[in-house]
């Protein structure tokens, strides 16, 4: 879900979020003010996210370009043969810079620039690489198409193979992953089938859809070090045109692999009062990929620890329980380090958790990715 | 030094204030100048550098290629396929704008999402850029303030620019904030996106060139890479433009130095003349003191203590003199090398703590020197002889057999530094300042002999009292040679200038004359002749042929200008379409016309340009290389011609082979002779119809030999500054010379009042003297001038610009140069005569 605005590529969302003078600090200085490009949020002449929608596939994996803002979101959890254990992020955000595009001669031309996230976390050595790349949808230089399925920012690409699985590929320093993951369970739509409602306002909203276990496999190399992996992955896939609202600051957002083959989603949207917004959601999804939705009133979420950034500063909840009474589960969640910021264009934490606890008062294992915004 | 002598030095000044007056002032005016020329020379170049930072940013290494640029797609492949980052396309190009002729900006056409660790001016704490607008809006562009306010636009205004004649109207985006960069580097920068620019400039498809920050093992990794590149495409370290541009103006800047330093010795001259002035009026106090006790050592200190003295007041003066003068300088130093060499745009004036102590050490380093000789003559003089005036007198006139030797071995060492082929330029410039030095210590020989001569002829015009004048003057030897020094050496460096500046003008109006055969020239504008890089908008080759065929035109020559790269760096190419007929529009240096014609044309040779051949030393019998799309070529260079476009020089083939190499089908000047009876005016209207929407920069032969030859004259704008700051030097000498002089004279004249000497009758005797003085002077810098003129001429321009210039002589700057030493003397001697007319003999006689 949420991931969405998260990079900001909502440009509503940031506007919204540093109109607000939530304590979203001014990121460090990149290149170009990204932020704007996010601007004003201009929706005139865009699609909306205003009702239900029926979704296709392999088409809906591929772009939605008459939205403003859309990602392919794959994080996972791996481990070497010998139990070694890794997390990984590879994010393709793309954004429409125009609804009415001139018409340009150049090939520079472009009216859709792509960002991508790409972090590696280390969990034996407690070490987390993360790094950003922008670049425009022109000369071939970053773009997203269904056929074949293709997702990429210059040398970074998630690609889609002949069996019907998509490599992730993605290079950074002595950084690098290069994965197979297969689709696993069918897409689950999230929210009220598929649109995912973020605020109060008709359009404020997106179309959501996740592939919550998918089979993966391949090698993860840091600092030199390469490793033959396997585990499981989590993609998320969100468009819209505008998302968040005025009072809206910033959201927790839970993706949890259970041992059972039960997946878990929440997310809580906060409001500047620090209350959770009506318009946080949950979705659990069963062993035969069948999914249900668990109203924010079914569960109740306590960090139970918080963690200060050195770098930037922001103070991080740190660890939280869980509890679904309605499917009786009791978890607690740990980050596997606690040091998961990334910090380029947009500052936030996302990074791997391990989940122990109860289901039905059975004891139960898992993992997941936690993204946590507007700190 | 004892309280005494410190006294006795500061009653001698009071007493004579305007002696020290104008010593200061002498010093103050030279160091002015010195300093005012190097502030202007470092601004200038401070602001070349900050506008190379600006455009090439913080790149390491780039990849460069002709004129055509290289594939776009060479970006994309290197940073995809092989990773190179962090790497950076840039399309770069000059544009005019349409409200300021002649005004030239540069446009830099940047990817934002390339740039960090480039460029820091597109980061979002400074930039008031929208990522939006910057990469979607169509011929929108972002400027520093200072450029938007010069232009008179600001963000949301429309800009008219011109490309190549075809108006092209952007919208300002905002405005850059640079924060890591003084703003002005940003001046005359239009920064856009790399599709805008692409698009303004009309370079689809290429990249002027791909900027790299390289690692240390980075070069090992470009070797490899060398071999996915396309023929035409090179690596160069970056910095290698900033250098080339410092270099290119280097002699440019060293000829403004020597002008200032030229200054400085005439101020020196004046210093020397001051203090031995200040000794010799005092020979008796100093013989008195010597006899009463006083070391020399004290009496050597007291002397070079008041030149001290002086040359720190002086230096202060000079500095706040040369700062304010700077002020004015840096704007024609910038518009100089605007004009000439690339669009710089600072008009501020650095205050280089360096260029001002070394102006304060000068002033006070040269009154030391100018005060050591009489200081050595004070202090070793017996006290019994330095007594005794005749003792002095007699003494100077045995020394002068010895200053006209040493006068000659310095115009020998002088005359083997300048005509040694080895000597660079700095050694040609310390050659004409020894033969100036030389001319000086032959001055009181030539002044005996000249005055020998001229004593006859005065006493025929004034009578017996032009007879004492002329006497006087060779009598006084020791206080007149150095009065007749310092005023012909700075009436010499007047006609030496502007002999030059004449010959120069003539040189380049015949070459204007001959190399301009044809009756209408069409010129793409935009880019300054000098610079070596950018885009050049050309004429497309469609526009070209519909000329061709209009009535009345016998025949049309086009020309390509651009950058290509050789052996020995970037170099200007010119193509060149024409018949044999305008082939004769080149004078040849070497070789013959006809025999390269042949081979010329078929695009089998090449011909290079005077200054290009004695820069690079590419010459006739060479071969020269060029990088091309193709790969390298080789032609045989088989003639040198004459060129005073450009000191960079040039290199120029036929327009078959450049098309055949580079593909590029664009012109940059089109002439066009019309047929004979053709009405020239409605040919210029049938062109400006083919031209469409285009402004087409149009102009006959004649203007553009006026528009030339009007560049040449703001070139010398600033030669002309310093020759009147010389003169004034000069003057202010003269003025001090001769009046000392004369005021010494007061007890002499006394006695000729007492004899019945009229008032009228002492005006006579003054003007005449100081008259013949001024003339000796004048007389005499016409040969040192001259020779000045021709060292100038014939080593200095050929070894700083590498042209020929045909030396000119005319009557006029001569006979100024006489009138002005005439005249300055005669003024000279006013308030002296003035002054002793008014006294009373008695009290003159009572004056010791």
């Amino acid at each position: 879900m949420t991931r969405l605005a998260q990079a900001g590529l909502g440009a509503v969302a940031l506007a919204a979020l540093i109109a607000c003078g939530s304590r979203v600090e001014a990121p460090p200085p990149s290149t170009l003010a990204v932020a704007e490009l996010l601007g004003p949020a201009d929706t005139a002449g865009f699609e909306r996210a205003t009702g239900g929608r029926e979704f296709h596939f392999p088409a809906d994996h591929g772009p939605h370009d008459g939205y403003r803002t859309e990602w392919w979101y794959y994080t996972g959890n791996l481990a070497d043969p010998t139990g070694r254990r890794f997390g990984y992020q590879l994010t393709f955000f793309r954004s429409s810079l125009t609804a009415t595009p001139a018409e340009r001669s150049s090939a520079w031309g472009a009216d859709q620039v792509f960002m991508a996230h790409f972090t590696v976390t280390d969990v034996d050595r407690q070490r987390f690489v993360s790094h950003e790349r922008f670049a425009r949808r022109a000369l071939g230089l970053a773009g997203a198409q269904t056929e074949p399925f293709r997702i990429w920012v210059e040398d970074w690409s998630a690609l889609g193979e002949p069996a019907g699985s998509v490599r992730l590929q993605a290079q950074a320093g002595d950084t690098e992953i290069d994965l197979e993951v297969g689709s696993g369970k069918p897409p689950v739509l999230q929210g009220d089938a598929g649109l995912s409602q973020k605020g109060a306002g008709l359009g404020n909203a997106s179309y959501y859809y996740s592939q919550t276990r998918m089979p993966t496999a391949g090698r993860v190399s840091i600092s030199g070090e390469s490793f033959e992996v396997s585990g499981e992955s989590w993609l998320d896939r969100e468009w819209s045109t505008s998302v968040l609202e005025a009072g809206q600051i910033g959201w927790d957002w839970f993706s949890l692999q259970l041992d059972d083959r039960h997946e878990l989603m929440v997310y809580v949207i906060r409001r500047e009062d620090g209350s959770a917004d009506p318009n946080s959601a949950g979705t659990l999804v069963e062993p035969d990929g069948s999914s249900r939705s668990v109203e924010p009133s079914r569960w109740r979420l306590e960090p139970t620890g918080s963690w200060t950034s050195p770098e930037s500063g922001a103070r991080y909840p740190s660890g939280w329980t869980l509890s679904v009474p309605t499917a009786g589960l009791e978890l607690e969640i740990t980050p596997l380090v606690v040091d998961q910021e990334l910090r380029h264009t947009f500052r936030y934490w996302e990074g791997a958790v391990a989940v122990s606890g109860t289901s039905g008062g059975e004891p139960i294992t898992g993992r997941g990715y936690v993204e946590l915004t507007g700190y | 030094m004892s309280p005494v002598l410190r006294r006795l030095s500061r009653r001698h000044f009071t007493r004579h204030p305007w002696q020290a007056l104008l010593a200061v002032l002498g010093v103050g005016l030279g160091v002015a100048v010195v300093v005012s020329i190097d502030l202007a020379n470092a601004s200038a170049l401070r602001a070349f550098r900050l506008s190379s930072e600006a455009v090439t940013g913080k790149a390491t290494h780039r990849l460069v290629a002709g004129p055509a640029g290289m594939p776009e797609e060479l970006f994309v492949r290197l940073r995809v396929d092989h990773r190179l980052r962090p790497s950076a396309p840039v399309v770069s190009g000059y544009v005019g704008v349409t409200d300021r002729p002649g005004r030239t900006l540069r446009l830099l056409g940047l990817d934002p999402f390339s740039e960090a660790g480039f460029r820091t001016y597109l980061e979002r704490d400074t930039a008031q850029v929208e990522l939006d607008r910057f990469l979607t809006a169509p011929d929108t562009v972002w400027l520093a303030p200072g450029t938007g306010a010069d232009l008179g636009v600001g963000p949301g205004d429309p800009l008219d620019l011109e490309l190549a004649g075809m108006p092209r109207r952007v919208r300002i985006g905002g405005l850059l904030e640079p924060h890591e960069l003084r703003a002005e580097s940003l001046n005359d920068i239009l920064v856009a996106d790399i599709s805008t620019a692409q698009e303004l400039l009309d370079f689809q498809g290429r990249l002027s060139r791909i900027e790299l920050i390289l690692a240390d093992d980075g070069e090992a990794r470009l070797r490899e890479l060398a071999a996915a590149l396309p023929p035409g495409v090179t690596l160069e370290r970056a910095g290698s433009a900033g250098t080339t541009g410092e270099r290119m103006t280097g002699a440019f800047r060293t000829n403004l130095q020597a002008l200032s330093l030229l200054a400085l010795l005439c101020g020196a001259f004046l210093i020397y003349n001051t203090v031995t002035f200040a000794v010799l009026q005092r020979r008796r106090l100093f013989g008195t003191l010597r006899a009463l006790g006083v070391t020399r050592r004290e009496l050597f200190t007291l002397i070079l203590g008041e030149a001290a003295a002086i040359g720190a007041v002086g230096a202060a003066l000079g500095l706040a003199g040369g700062v304010w003068l700077g002020r004015g300088l840096v704007g024609q130093v910038t518009r100089t090398i605007n004009d000439l060499y690339f669009a710089v745009a600072v008009q501020s004036l650095d205050l280089d703590p360096f260029v001002l102590a070394k102006g304060a050490v000068l002033a006070v380093g040269a009154s030391l020197i100018a005060a050591l000789a009489p200081a050595v003559e004070a202090t070793s003089t017996s006290p019994r002889s330095a007594l005794d005036r005749a003792e002095l007198e007699s003494r100077t006139h045995r020394a002068v057999p010895r200053a006209s030797a040493a006068g000659l071995a310095l115009l020998a060492v002088g005359a083997v530094l300048l005509l040694l082929p080895s000597s660079g330029l700095p050694a040609s410039f310390a050659g004409l300042f020894l033969l100036l030095l030389g001319f000086a210590l032959l001055t009181p020989a030539a002044t005996m002999l000249l005055i020998a001569i001229l004593t006859p002829v005065a006493g025929l015009l004034f009578g017996q009292l032009g007879r004492i004048g002329g006497r006087g003057v060779v009598a006084a030897l020791s206080r007149t040679a150095v009065a007749i020094s310092a005023l012909m050496i700075a009436v010499s460096v007047i006609v030496g200038v502007d002999v030059m500046v004449r010959s120069f003008r003539t040189t380049v109006e015949g070459w204007l004359e001959y190399s301009l055969p044809a009756d209408l020239y069409l010129s793409a504008g935009s880019a300054p002749t000098g610079s070596l890089d950018g885009v050049r908008p050309g004429f497309d080759a469609e526009f070209v042929e519909r000329l061709g065929v209009l009535d009345g035109v016998e025949a049309m020559s086009t020309l390509r200008q651009t950058t290509v790269r050789t052996a020995s760096g970037d170099t200007r190419l010119i193509a060149v379409d024409l018949d044999a007929r305008s082939f004769g529009s080149f004078a040849f240096k070497e070789g013959d016309r006809q025999e390269i014609w042949p081979a010329f044309e078929r695009g089998a040779a090449a011909i290079v340009s005077e200054p290009y051949a004695s820069r690079t030393g590419v010459t006739r019998g060479s071969e020269i290389a060029f990088e091309t799309p193709a790969g390298r070529r080789t032609w045989p260079v088989l003639g040198v011609y004459f060129d005073y476009a450009s000191e960079l020089g040039a290199v120029t083939i036929s327009r078959r082979a450049y098309v055949d190499l580079w593909g590029d089908q664009s012109v940059t000047a089109i002439s066009i002779r019309a047929l004979p009876g053709t009405d020239v005016a409605v040919l210029e209207e049938a062109i400006r119809a083919a031209g469409g929407e285009r402004r087409l920069l149009m102009r006959s032969n004649q203007a553009i030999r006026d528009d030339s030859l009007r560049v040449f004259d703001r070139t010398f704008v600033i030669t002309g500054t310093l020759r009147l700051l010389a003169t004034l030097v000069a003057f202010v000498g003269v003025l001090s010379a001769f009046m000392a002089l004369q005021l010494e004279r007061s007890r002499e004249l006394g006695v000729l009042r007492a004899q019945g000497l009229t008032p009228g009758q002492l005006w006579r005797l003054v003007t005449s003297q100081t008259g013949l003085m001024g003339l000796t002077a004048g007389l005499l810098a016409l040969p040192v001038g001259i020779t000045t003129a021709a060292v100038m001429i014939y080593v200095i321009n050929r070894r700083s610009f590498g042209w020929t210039l045909e030396m000119q002589l005319s009557p006029e700057p001569l006979l100024a140069a006489v009138g002005v030493a005439v005249g300055a003397a005669l003024i000279a001697g006013v308030y002296p005569a003035y002054r002793m007319s008014q006294t009373p003999p008695a009290e003159a006689l009572r004056s010791e």
